[in-house]
């Protein structure tokens, strides 16, 4: 009704982010006070690197999340298919064929799973599916062997810090300031966010969802395969079992970021911020020497506790 | 016999029930009439358990009883047929009578069953149904009055109808009367709930009507007029609710010739002129909705043609008709008109993202200045810019799922059920502003089962019943004077 007034329908709401840099701050003072390791210049750039290579990931998956898709269980295995084939391509024909094809060939099983989730209707399934297929064609290709390169512009990338900061994290602030411009500025980001918030509605005003679903499920490849080639870069090597079980903390960055499960709502920046605070978490808890199962269920916990408090603040302001 | 007073309910912000009471007597049918969402529906839910409500009192003969869950207003003596059947396909008409009732127990046979039912079904007209059959067998009708057997099963002394009529032709219609009437001189109150106009006069002893979320004192059916009771159910006199006709129209805007599609039984021929409002009236399954789904590209075209200002048209999808500037509002808006999660102004420029943006950027001005556009054309107030659009009264809502239409600049404008959930006071201004658009030019063709809103607005009606256009309506009497019995 209009004659209304707009205020008795308004309600104050704190932005989501807000939680998880208060996390994050917290994490920090915590192991700063307690932990003397912590606030050490080498440590700093151990979680820095961390939480970069788990952050541009993370950044690709909440293009899936805010398109309404949830997730791709299918990141890590598409990581070490990457991963073998860059070492390949790159031992034949050298590092730049290596980037670019790779980017080719990850854009390219983007795509594909894009256009399955949008046949099957199942994101979940499909990219469970696809990932069997990566983690196969990986094992394939690689022989099970490890694979060896040798170029030094790899190693470079893989360990230099320019300015004083690693190349992963300049890759993971460049990827966070360029997915935020997309999803904020595009067109095509608008039609993501609008598509994720109501599928039917998109549909209706006549948006492309078919053309949403594949351009997220292709953010996410190209953050996988930047992630795999840093990390081939750095350690100079690849095998088909890297990444083994890594799907869960891309999913935990996402959703302790806050982003809605249900799609529609959330800023990739967000997934940034997650990473940043699994990675702090997880370090603080190797230098306090928690057991593996420890910090597995820590982790766990938290993500449990963070789904909880954002379905309960998003219920208020309903 | 049974009083409900004070009951107030919310809905997040909403106020949708703001002190109402409600009394019937034992064999009385007492009239619930209203606008949607005025209440109705929710009201008889608080009566049926299913809603809580979160103030107000309920008597039974003299004595306060408590309703929060459907067991206890089942305990009380309440029934409730709701809109939607609960009547399961897979079960035989014997358990389909009664359902969910716990006394029956689990070893009866169902030959015993049978037997019991018999007497319930025969009290509803239904004695010639086998009781055994699966309920899939029967028609709508008929498995709505199984459903008033069962309220006999339970032996209901208040049994609540909620629109038993709504998806039913005329003769089946006959049958329900019978059956309420049945029910009620066997001692039942029964609260019949209804847009129908001559089932209240035949049916019901008093009238009760709500309006805002505000309840009226009863009145006798046989005082009323049509006339009266509308402008009871509306707040106003009706010809203040609808804008003057158009004075002058354009040329043919779209013609269909000999159409066929999915849910219509017999072609359909028909045109609109720009600056014309064609309203395609009809209950639901009258295939009314099919027209325009199949001019916005969501149903195939079967057989037939359709020119587009003289030329050939055929969507393929929803995308085409916006190409062509046909555009759609669907009946349903939370699932398909409005971005719930989303700003209004997000909402409103989502099917012109390429008119706000240059070389793939969005760009601030563009939208801004395409946003306020339609905000002034649809009355939408710009203090609601800064709010998701889910967290709008129903009327705003609607104004949002229309308005975003309203920026491409549309030829041909459809709309279903255009005012389905929204309060008196912004369906006058949606009707105005409609009639404006038309002025401008476009062409409107909505369809409506409400009969009011049907004679109000539209310029001319195509009736259709069952899937078949049967009338065509030029010369409108409004505001309709008719006698009760027509």
């Amino acid at each position: 009704m209009t004659t209304k007034t707009p205020t008795a329908e308004r309600s104050i709401r704190i932005p989501r982010p807000v939680y998880s840099l208060a996390a994050i701050l917290a994490i920090v003072a915590v192991a700063g006070f307690t932990t003397p390791s912590f606030a050490t210049l080498d440590n700093l750039f151990v979680v820095i690197r961390a939480a970069s290579l788990t952050g541009i990931v993370a950044i690709g998956m909440s293009y899936i999340t805010i398109s309404g898709n949830l997730f791709a269980l299918s990141a890590s295995s598409l990581g070490a298919l990457v991963a073998v084939l860059f070492a390949l391509i790159t031992a034949q024909f050298g590092f730049a064929a290596g980037v670019v094809l790779t980017l080719l060939l990850a854009g390219v099983s983007g795509a594909a799973q894009g256009v399955a989730i949008s046949l099957i209707g199942n994101p979940i399934i499909t990219t469970l599916a696809f990932g069997t297929v990566f983690r196969g064609l990986a094992a394939l290709f690689s022989g099970n062997s490890i694979l060896r390169i040798e170029s030094d512009l790899a190693l470079w990338i893989g360990t230099a810090r320019p300015l004083g900061i690693p190349t992963q994290s300049w890759a993971f602030v460049v990827a966070a300031l360029l997915s935020w411009f997309v999803i904020r500025h595009l067109k095509l980001g608008r039609e993501i966010v609008l598509c994720g918030a109501n599928p039917q509605a998109a549909i209706a005003s006549g948006l492309r969802v078919g053309v949403v679903t594949s351009v997220a499920c292709i953010a996410l490849s190209t953050g996988v395969a930047i992630m795999a080639m840093l990390t081939v870069s750095q350690f100079s090597q690849a095998k088909a079992d890297l990444f083994m079980g890594y799907d869960f903390d891309y999913i935990a960055a996402v959703l302790v970021g806050g982003i809605a499960l249900r799609g529609g709502r959330g800023s990739p920046l967000q997934a940034a911020l997650g990473a940043i605070l699994i990675a702090l978490l997880q370090n603080f808890m190797l230098l306090n020497g928690f057991s593996a199962g420890l910090r597995m269920t820590i982790v766990g916990f938290l993500v449990v506790v963070s789904i909880s408090l954002f379905h309960v603040l998003q219920g208020k302001s309903r | 016999m049974f009083v409900m007073t004070d009951i107030v309910k919310r809905y997040g912000p909403t106020l949708v029930l703001d002190g109402v009471g409600l009394a019937v007597k034992a064999g009385e049918v007492m009239a619930l009439m209203g606008e949607n969402g005025a209440g109705k529906s929710t009201l008889v839910k608080i009566l049926a358990g299913i809603e809580p409500s979160d103030q107000g009192r309920i008597e039974i003969d003299g004595k306060p009883v408590t309703i929060r869950s459907p067991g206890q207003a089942r305990a009380a003596g309440v029934g409730y047929v709701a809109q939607e059947l609960s009547i399961i396909d897979s079960l035989s008409v014997a358990e389909n009578v009664f359902l969910g009732d716990s006394s029956i127990g689990i070893m009866r046979s169902a030959a015993r069953l049978a037997e019991m039912a018999r007497p319930y079904l025969a009290r509803v007209g239904l004695d010639y149904v086998d009781p055994l059959a699966l309920a899939e067998n029967y028609s709508v009708a008929e498995r709505q009055l199984i459903e008033i057997a069962r309220l006999l099963s339970r032996k209901a002394r208040i049994a609540i109808l909620d629109e038993p009529t709504a998806a039913l032709s005329e003769s089946e219609i006959v049958r329900v009367k019978a059956a309420v009437r049945a029910i009620a001189a066997d001692g039942c109150a029964v609260i019949y709930v209804t847009h129908r106009m001559p089932e209240v006069f035949e049916l019901t002893n008093r009238v009760t009507v709500l309006r805002n979320g505000k309840s009226f004192a009863p009145m006798e059916t046989a005082t009323l007029s049509i006339d009266t009771l509308i402008e009871a159910m509306l707040g106003r006199q009706l010809g203040k609710m609808f804008p003057p006709r158009a004075a002058k129209l354009g040329a043919e805007a779209v013609r269909l010739e000999s159409c066929m599609a999915p849910g219509l039984k017999a072609p359909v021929s028909l045109s609109v002129r720009s600056g014309e409002i064609l309203a395609l009236a009809g209950q639901v399954g009258s295939g009314a909705s099919t027209i325009l789904r199949l001019l916005a590209g969501v149903t195939p075209l079967g057989s037939g043609a359709i020119l587009l200002e003289g030329r050939a048209y055929a969507p393929k999808n929803v995308a085409d008709g916006i190409a062509s500037k046909v555009v759609y509002c669907s009946d349903d808006r939370k699932r398909d008109g409005i971005f719930a999660v989303r700003s209004v102004p997000e909402n409103l420029s989502a099917p012109a993202l390429s008119s706000i943006s240059r070389f793939q950027l969005l760009s601030g001005s563009l939208e801004k200045g395409h946003i306020r556009s339609i905000a002034a054309k649809f009355g939408l107030d710009e203090r609601y810019f800064s709010r998701l659009a889910g967290n709008l009264s129903g009327g705003n809502q609607q104004k949002v799922a229309l308005g975003k239409w309203i920026g491409l600049n549309p030829k041909l404008l459809l709309v279903e059920e255009p005012t389905r959930g929204v309060d008196v006071g912004a369906r006058a201004e949606i009707y105005k502003h409609l009639r404006e658009l038309a002025d401008d030019g476009l062409s409107i063709i909505f369809a409506s089962s409400d009969t009011q809103e049907v004679l109000g607005l539209a310029d001319r009606i195509a009736t259709f019943f069952h899937g078949s256009w049967c009338r065509w309506s030029t010369r409108i009497p409004r505001p309709p004077k008719a006698s009760p019995a027509t």
